[in-house]
């Protein structure tokens, strides 16, 4: 047993050390800051993720069907490694405990092939969508089904010579090999012997054979290993933050090649179990565009496995990535809303890699969608990303006879009121931020705003991945805000939001940000905005991805709902942290791919789906995203489309 | 090849009509705050021109720009875009000029920098709209001047550039050197690239004075113009639009039709 | 300054008849000649043209300077310049006019480049102010946003291109008299540098943008290639063109020749219907001469309901079909 054991951890070893390899082909990637933090939460994520597969259970049928293999196979691999230990320390388990680990360990056994029939019959019979079955999928579970059958035949054989007939009371403790043993009690001694031995060996060396399979072939398993060194690794930090460029010294931009990926982007790639939660969540893959997050994993996985083939000089070449392994038209279709993210059981990081496929393409090639270059030159030459709305109005327009204080004025100040570009440029979201402000005055806050100075967060440069400007951006932006001493920002766009709380630090910009739905919520909480009439409406909830999944504010905007007299909310199926993309994010606000169904058209089916008569959000894409859905639907006499803000001004006590 | 790009900044053009201002005593354009100037439509197509000449036929491309103020940003933007070089005019004595100090200045710089195969500008500055400049230096310079062009394509020694007509277009072919003046009909300039802007930010633009390029004074300026603005004003327009309100916009479609029926326009 | 005499007109010519730019160059020449007391001329280049200049006498011209050769049969821009600006050379024109045409555009610069004048271009009107004599020339500026008075002080010859329909065409006198001067000696073949080697007309369906009495127009508010069917629908049902700003030329909706602008065409129709378009001045600038504006856009703030004499404020999604289906049953079709 030595040898075996030996054997298949020299050949778990060599490919780990394979993989290792493979890992850094790819760029630097520092993961060792704040190493208690990590360890930290990977114990958390051990706990919580990995034995309690928190993810998994999700989706109770696939999550229950994993469990029991997972737990099945823990406790067997245990039970071996006690056996082991008991044979070569000459100590051994008797009576009762003997029984009830015998019980145990026989019922996990089970309990395996419970889940792996379970397994075969989703995977062979109902094909799931989202199941993507090759070769190696039935080849695993045929061997784990093989191992444990030939375990139970084993036992059976054991305890049909040494327990059925002088102990039977024992045997039951063991019911799986029980079944067996009854089925071999008429063998002779002898010839159970011989066939024990045989099928001993069978088994082991067919376990060595698997692990040896596992490790060469780039099997689906590796993921016992690789996925929780991926979970290790992860992202700490706030979702879908991509690294910045280092001006001086950056040769190539974004991913062009494989090799461009950080060895932790390749280290997703390989713990990828091609599960296809992603793509069930995906918003462009559910509105049938060419996206589908599994696939395009696995695809640059493909990609990245044949790299070791190729050599440097190779006259035939690597077949290019993008273009060849991945089209752009996947990667434009993605609304960077961390769907798939989110229900990754592995925790990939997709969203950073389409973004990095977005920089090569945009800032080494010049090549986008048209839509897409029309909005950023517009960035780069007026600052916003609303082609047009220039000759509509300019940037301060929206403050007229409002008497607000500029910064320029007066910088002194409790906070800074960030309306954005949309909410300074786009009609409808003007709306919401002179609602905003309505409300802001009746609790009395002190705040002060930008107006015509007002620059662009950058957000959409850099989802479109133009991250030079978006860089330009930021920097810009925090010299001046620093200039005029604002320590706090107050976001009505989650998008804005977003990029000051979670991507600005990484230019040196460190300001106390919070959403308008936060700050109302709070207010409401301590008495400062008093409500004095109802409105009797049903309402349903949209949680703006970069609020919801991106930040984890989910409640904030139900506890305004919730203080309002009158107001019903009915919940879509699709909320919180699984709350359908409106479709505007990712830069779609300004392209869109006709091919498919429209992502807010599928929304607002969501909507349509309760008591809703209006639905209340708190982001300006989606809420003009929610308004043309229902548009399309020739519906805006029976829906109406909100910011909650909106609701509230009704029905709060304005100063006379 | 050597291609010298002319490139100006001007006021934003897409600001609301509502908020277009004139200054009746300097006969200038106030334009409003916090909208920062940008380069002329026409000139970044100029440039664009200049850059996919440059892919297809490996050329090298000088920017210059004539202005007061921070006109670097239009060199940057176009260098940013697949420039090589650039030089800013600047001197208090330029300003005022009209198209012919204007050519004449530029031509001045032109001399400076040496031998060139080709000159792009835009066809027309987007602000005041003039066209004549690239014309009027074609003839100062003693070369050809195609206008109103949308595409060249080198051959041999000689280019053939397509020109935009009314009702189509016409194919002319021109010997080298020669100034070409460029429509939007070439389609959208590029975005300049990551690299390039890295690589334009890192550049450093010598500004050119009128000492430096040896202008005859009588010609520039005020005292050089032939043409004089002698009044610059927002013609009043007067209409009142009758917005014709329904339910939906279908009924409200209907009534239009009627009323265009009953005075008869239809 | 004062041996600068007379107003020349460059005359154009189409299909083998005085084109209607000419006609238009004739009647203001017309008024400059008399308010200055001076002779109007017109040079006409061409090939087998010489039956034309009894008809620009007809029509106003004192003296018609008629260079006829092969080798003006189309406009051919060396020399055509060198040939006008040779005769200007010799006769000292106060005043020379041209249209804004693909000719006039392209000449007029290059015609003061070389004669040193001074040149205002896409006119809407020109004067002869009554002090100092010297032409007032007012044309549109910074897109149409404003427009821009300019006088040419001293030098000379002072030079116009006069926006189509503009002005008003010279009305026929048979009775007028003139001298026909031959001009081939004008002539320099050797002034060719530049080839015209060929000249393709791009098709568009239907009637002219310039000539249609009704365009339907779209801007970026229409969307896209496909939605820009329901405005050629509505225009063929009119009877007319389709237009376009030049941002939905550049996303390659609609063809670049049906730009209607400051850089495109400039129109004139009974009727313009502008459909999602916000109404750039730019824009403006070429169908302000329409009589009756309609605009249908979502915002209605756009600019292009303070010229607009009806408006509906919606979604032309919603509105065009139901206009283009009322406007049918209204023409009995």
């Amino acid at each position: 047993m030595y040898i075996l054991s030996a054997i298949a951890v020299a050949f778990v070893a060599y490919a780990i050390y394979k993989h290792y390899k493979l890992w850094h082909i790819g760029k630097a990637d520092d993961r060792s800051k704040n190493i208690a933090k990590r360890v930290w939460a990977f114990i958390i994520t051990g706990l919580a993720d990995g034995l309690g597969h928190r993810r998994f259970l999700k989706e109770p049928y696939p999550g229950i069907m994993h469990l029991l293999i997972f737990w099945g196979c823990l406790v067997l691999l245990l039970a071996a490694a006690v056996d082991a230990t008991t044979h070569y320390l000459n100590i051994h388990l008797e009576g009762n405990i003997y029984l009830w680990f015998s019980f145990i360990v026989d019922i996990s056994g089970i309990l395996v092939l419970i889940g792996v029939f379970i397994a075969i019959y989703r995977r062979y019979v109902q094909k799931p969508d989202r199941l993507n079955t090759i070769l190696d999928d039935g080849i695993i579970l045929s061997l784990i089904a093989v191992v444990i059958i030939t375990g139970y035949i084993i036992e059976g054989l054991r305890i049909a010579v040494t327990e059925l007939e002088i102990h039977p009371e024992w045997a039951v403790w063991s019911p799986g090999g029980y079944v067996f043993a009854k089925a071999f009690a008429g063998l002779d001694e002898n010839s159970s012997l011989i066939l024990h031995r045989w099928l001993w060996w069978f088994h082991a060396i067919l376990v060595d054979a698997a692990i040896i399979y596992v490790a060469l072939s780039y099997s689906k398993l590796q993921h016992i290993i690789i996925s929780p060194l991926n979970a290790f690794f992860r992202n700490t930090g706030p979702v879908g933050v991509p690294a910045p460029i280092n001006i001086e010294t950056a040769e190539t931009l974004g991913v062009g090649e494989i090799k461009d990926f950080t060895w932790k982007q390749l280290l997703d790639l390989d713990a990828c179990t091609n599960c296809g939660r992603c793509q069930d969540a995906c918003p462009a893959y559910l509105s049938e565009k060419p996206l589908s997050p599994r696939k395009l994993t696995q695809d640059l996985k493909a990609q990245w496995l044949k790299t070791s083939q190729f050599k440097a000089g190779d006259s035939g070449g690597q077949p290019p990535l993008v273009g060849g392994a991945v089209t752009e038209d996947e990667f434009w279709a993605c609304t960077t809303c961390a769907a798939c993210q989110e229900a990754c059981p592995v925790f990939l990081e997709h969203i950073v890699k389409i973004l990095d496929l977005r920089r090569n393409v945009v800032m080494m090639q010049s090549k986008m969608p048209e839509n897409v270059q029309l909005m950023l030159r517009n960035m780069q030459s007026r600052g916003h990303p609303w082609v047009g709305a220039q000759s509509l109005r300019l940037r301060g327009d929206w403050t007229t006879g409002l008497e607000l204080k500029t910064l320029a004025e007066n910088s002194n100040v409790d906070m800074l009121l960030w309306v954005g570009c949309t909410g300074a440029l786009c009609d409808r979201n003007v709306e919401v931020t002179l609602s905003l402000v309505k409300v802001l005055k009746a609790a009395g806050i002190d705040f002060g705003i930008l107006g015509e100075e007002e620059p662009c967060c950058g957000d959409p440069a850099r989802r479109a991945g133009y991250e030079i400007q978006f860089q330009t951006t930021a920097e810009q932006n925090i010299a001046m805000l620093n200039g005029y001493n604002v320590k706090h920002i107050l976001a009505t766009c989650p998008h804005c939001y977003n990029s000051f709380k979670n991507e600005y630090p990484q230019f040196g910009g460190n300001f106390k940000v919070t959403h308008h739905t936060e700050l109302i919520s709070d207010l409401i909480k301590q008495g400062k905005l008093r409500i004095t009439k109802e409105l009797d409406l049903a309402t349903t909830y949209h949680d703006p991805c970069y609020l919801g999944r991106y930040n984890k504010i989910y409640s904030a905007p139900r506890d305004i709902l919730h203080a309002i007299p009158g107001l019903k909310l009915d919940e879509m199926n699709r909320s919180k942290s699984k709350s359908l993309c409106c479709g505007g994010g990712g830069i779609h606000m300004w392209f869109e791919q006709p091919i498919g169904k429209k992502i807010n058209d599928i929304r607002t089916d969501d909507v349509l789906d309760t008591t809703a008569k209006t639905v209340t959000t708190s982001c300006p894409y989606c809420l003009q995203m929610l308004e043309e859905g229902i548009l399309h639907k020739q519906m805006q006499e029976a829906l109406k489309a909100k910011d909650v803000v909106e609701l509230l001004e009704q029905v709060i006590e304005q100063p006379s | 090849m050597h291609i010298i790009v002319c490139v100006k900044q001007i006021p934003d053009p897409e600001v609301p009509p509502a908020k277009f201002k004139i200054d009746p005593a300097t006969k200038k354009v106030v334009p409003p705050p916090g909208v920062p100037p940008v380069i002329s439509v026409f000139d970044e197509r100029a440039c664009e021109l200049a850059c996919r000449l440059k892919e297809k036929h490996n050329a090298k491309i000088t920017v210059i720009t004539m202005g007061p103020g921070k006109v670097s940003d239009v060199v940057k933007h176009a260098l940013a875009m697949g420039g090589d070089d650039g030089v800013i005019l600047q001197d208090q004595a330029f300003e005022n000029s009209d198209s012919f100090g204007t050519a004449y200045i530029l031509s001045q710089a032109i001399k400076k920098i040496g031998s060139y195969d080709l000159i792009l500008c835009g066809r027309q500055a987007a602000d005041w709209d003039t066209g004549q400049v690239g014309s009027i230096l074609a003839e100062i310079l003693g070369i050809p001047a195609i206008t109103i062009a949308k595409d060249i394509q080198p051959e041999g020694d000689k280019l053939r550039v397509f020109r935009v007509m009314e009702d189509g277009y016409e194919v002319v072919e021109t010997p080298i050197p020669c100034l070409v003046t460029v429509s939007n009909e070439v389609g959208l300039p590029r975005l300049p690239s990551g690299m390039g802007i890295i690589q334009a930010a890192r550049k450093q633009i010598p500004v050119w004075t009128a000492q430096d390029i040896q202008v005859d004074p009588a010609k520039i300026g005020p005292a050089g113009a032939h043409t004089e603005v002698i009044n610059l004003f927002i013609p009043v327009r007067e209409t009142t639009c009758e917005i014709i309100t329904a339910d939906t916009a279908a009924e409200a479609a209907i009534k239009l039709a009627e009323k265009l029926r009953e005075i008869k326009v239809i | 300054m004062s041996d600068y005499q007379g107003i020349l007109v460059c005359g154009e010519i189409s299909e083998g008849q005085l084109a209607p730019i000419t006609q238009e160059l004739l009647g203001i020449g017309r008024k400059l000649a008399n308010d200055l007391s001076q002779e109007l001329s017109i040079l006409l280049m061409g090939k087998n043209i010489g039956n034309l200049a009894q008809d620009a006498i007809a029509f106003g011209a004192d003296k018609a300077y008629v260079a006829d050769n092969p080798l003006l049969e189309t406009y051919n821009s060396d020399v055509f310049t060198a040939v006008a600006a040779r005769l200007c050379q010799k006769i000292s024109p106060a005043i020379v006019l041209l249209g804004q045409t693909d000719t006039g555009r392209d000449l007029a610069p290059r015609l003061v480049g070389r004669l040193q004048g001074g040149l205002a271009m896409d006119c809407i009107e020109l004067a002869i102010d009554p002090s100092t004599k010297l032409l007032t020339q007012t044309r549109p500026a910074f897109g149409g946003n404003a427009n821009a008075t300019v006088v040419t002080k001293t030098a000379r010859p002072q030079i116009a291109t006069i926006r189509s329909k503009a002005m008003a065409p010279a009305q026929l006198d048979e009775s007028h008299k003139g001298q026909v001067i031959p001009a081939e000696d004008l002539i320099d073949a050797g002034a060719v540098k530049v080839k015209v080697l060929e000249r393709v007309k791009e098709k568009t369906e239907g009637i002219k943008l310039e000539d249609a009495e009704f365009v339907v127009s779209g801007g970026r508010g229409v969307g896209s290639a496909q939605n820009f069917e329901a405005l050629k629908e509505l225009a063929n049902l009119l009877g007319g063109a389709v237009g376009a700003t030049r941002a939905a030329c550049e996303d390659g909706w609609i063809p670049m020749t049906q730009q209607v602008g400051q850089t495109g065409k400039i129109v004139s129709p009974n009727l313009y219907i502008a459909i999602g378009l916000s109404g750039a001045m730019q824009h403006i600038a070429g169908c302000s001469g329409s009589k009756c504006i309609v605009a249908i856009n979502k915002d209605a703030g756009a600019n292009i309901f303070k010229v607009a004499s009806f408006g509906i404020v919606g979604d032309y999604k919603e509105a065009l079909p139901a206009l283009t289906q009322k406007i049918k049953e209204l023409l009995g079709k």
